[in-house]
């Protein structure tokens, strides 16, 4: 045993004991090991302890790599999966290193600015308005499947340049590539789903590079890298990664907070009254207590010394932004919500170059949703025992089901296909996919 | 001490708001991060060195005479 690996530490996070312990096992390797090696998954490093996923993920970007070397081209580094995914594909920017991966973001930037998204609220107001009126009537919802799976999913075709009925495409398969386990029966159904999204989304690039219309997709296909456009396979790893950036993580976060604001009424009471002055620290302090993207992978790129320890080019590395988010040095009472947190320097949308590009964006649409259902199901109450979330926490702390009665209430408008079909004609005649930039819209 | 934030290279990553929340403000149109006031708060230096060292695209200038 090398004495670099002398803190050790049984990490499998992909254990549904692993979530169970969730805050034990995080305690323990703060106060043991905030970094450890781990044996599991081929030999791994974990950042447990805030500091150290700090150190590693903001400041060591010449150390550290998101590279997924999917050709061998390179050093056969494996990205941001611990295991490597048995799928192969590079998962977009995500797994590239700057500067390839900055000129991504930069195209993408303006599309995802603050003010490119406060163009949109109006569309998001009426989905989540159609969302809730399908259900108004009943007085029975589940928030997963009928509000916080559609809104960000609708939202994120919009943003694309993608026809907005076509989120349904989408839908499952994006949310079930993530929860369901490699030994499911349901697992073929799941692959050909994925199949048929992967089909529509090649589609989608080919009709948009054929008939430009404004959206990430055109954004991808206007992109040059020293003089050189993208192979369509890079492309569509970056589309792939904004679908899956843009569904499921943002469902975990509502799913999770209206269960949580269930199960405390007088806190939802306050929250509903206080919410011009509380909602926006209420909503950081979802992001940091749920943390969707529980963390990522790296590879270290160079032999180097972090934080006291000292690492070898080509070990792996894991970076926890679900613990870093418990650490008791940063967060007084980690385990607690406060709705008023203040200075929550929260690790929720990750650190560094690779941060969440749609940070803004899960913002807004969380705010949104969890707005529209305080004023419209103020008495909801969630059913225990017909909630399920993911069985695993292992890439994101999801949730599948969560149904809930409150007392019905009118309808507000038309239901949800109606509403699509008018905000398409919103989005087409007011070019809202276009992006934004301290100058006002580039066409 | 002065500070300095190039607009070109700023990539909205939000470290500097984070490590020195008093000095940094974040834009409402693009996100990214200027500082309040170019002549840094009394007491506030070793903040802001230290954002400027958390900052991944190297965007941000200290010095006596910069900007």
């Amino acid at each position: 045993m090398s004495d670099r690996k002398k803190n050790r530490y049984h990490f499998d996070r992909h254990t549904p004991q692993y979530r169970h312990d969730f805050e034990e096992v995080t305690r323990e390797m703060q106060e043991r090991c905030p970094i450890a090696w781990s044996d599991t998954h081929g030999g791994h490093w974990v950042a447990a302890g805030n500091r150290e996923v700090f150190e590693l993920a903001a400041r060591s970007a010449g150390v550290i790599s998101n590279d997924h070397d999917v050709t061998g081209e390179r050093r056969g580094y494996q990205g941001i999966s611990i295991p490597a995914p048995t799928r192969a594909g590079k998962g977009g920017f995500l797994e590239m290193d700057p500067p390839e991966q900055r000129h991504y973001r930069q195209a993408l930037n303006p599309y995802l600015s603050p003010a490119a998204v406060a163009r949109w609220i109006p569309v998001v107001d009426d989905v989540v308005r159609a969302c809730i009126d399908e259900k108004i009537e009943e007085g029975r919802i589940d928030f997963v499947e009928d509000l916080a799976n559609i809104v960000p999913a609708v939202l994120t075709m919009a943003m694309m340049g993608i026809p907005l009925r076509n989120w349904d495409i989408y839908n499952e398969p994006a949310h079930a590539v993530i929860y369901t386990p490699p030994n499911s029966p349901d697992l073929a159904r799941v692959g050909r789903l994925h199949e048929e999204m992967r089909r529509d989304l090649a589609g989608q690039l080919a009709e948009i590079k054929a008939n430009p219309r404004p959206g990430l997709v055109n954004a991808l296909l206007n992109l040059e890298i020293d003089g050189e456009r993208p192979s369509d396979e890079d492309l569509l790893g970056s589309l792939h990664l904004l679908i899956g950036g843009g569904f499921d993580t943002t469902t975990a976060l509502t799913a999770h907070a209206i269960e949580w604001l269930g199960e405390n009424p007088a806190e939802r009471e306050r929250l509903s009254r206080e919410r011009d002055t509380l909602l926006d620290s209420a909503t950081e302090e979802f992001v940091r207590y749920y943390t969707p993207v529980v963390g990522g992978g790296r590879t270290f790129s160079a032999d180097c010394e972090v934080v006291g320890t000292r690492f070898e080019e080509g070990e792996r590395l894991w970076l926890s932004w679900a613990m870093a988010n418990r650490d008791p040095s940063v967060f007084p009472d980690p385990d607690e919500i406060d709705l008023a947190r203040e200075g929550n320097r929260h690790t929720g949308f990750g650190l560094g170059v690779h941060r969440c590009i749609g940070s803004n964006v899960a913002r807004t649409v969380f705010k949104r949703m969890i707005v529209q259902v305080l004023d419209r199901m103020p008495d909801y109450v969630c059913e225990p025992e017909g909630t399920v979330h993911y069985e695993t926490v292992g890439v994101i702390n999801g949730m599948r089901f969560l149904p809930a009665t409150f007392t019905p209430g009118p309808r507000l408008g038309p239901g949800l296909d109606e509403t699509l079909e008018s905000l398409q004609r919103t989005c087409d005649e007011q070019r809202l996919a276009d992006p934004v930039t301290r100058r006002g819209t580039k066409p | 001490m002065k500070v300095r934030v190039d607009q070109g290279r700023c990539q909205g990553h939000t470290l500097c708001a984070m490590v020195a929340p008093q000095v940094f403000e974040l834009d409402d149109v693009d996100g990214h991060a200027s500082p309040v006031d170019e002549n840094v708060p009394a007491g506030r230096e070793a903040e802001v060195r230290e954002a400027a060292r958390s900052c991944p695209e190297r965007a941000i200038s200290v010095g006596k005479d910069a900007p």
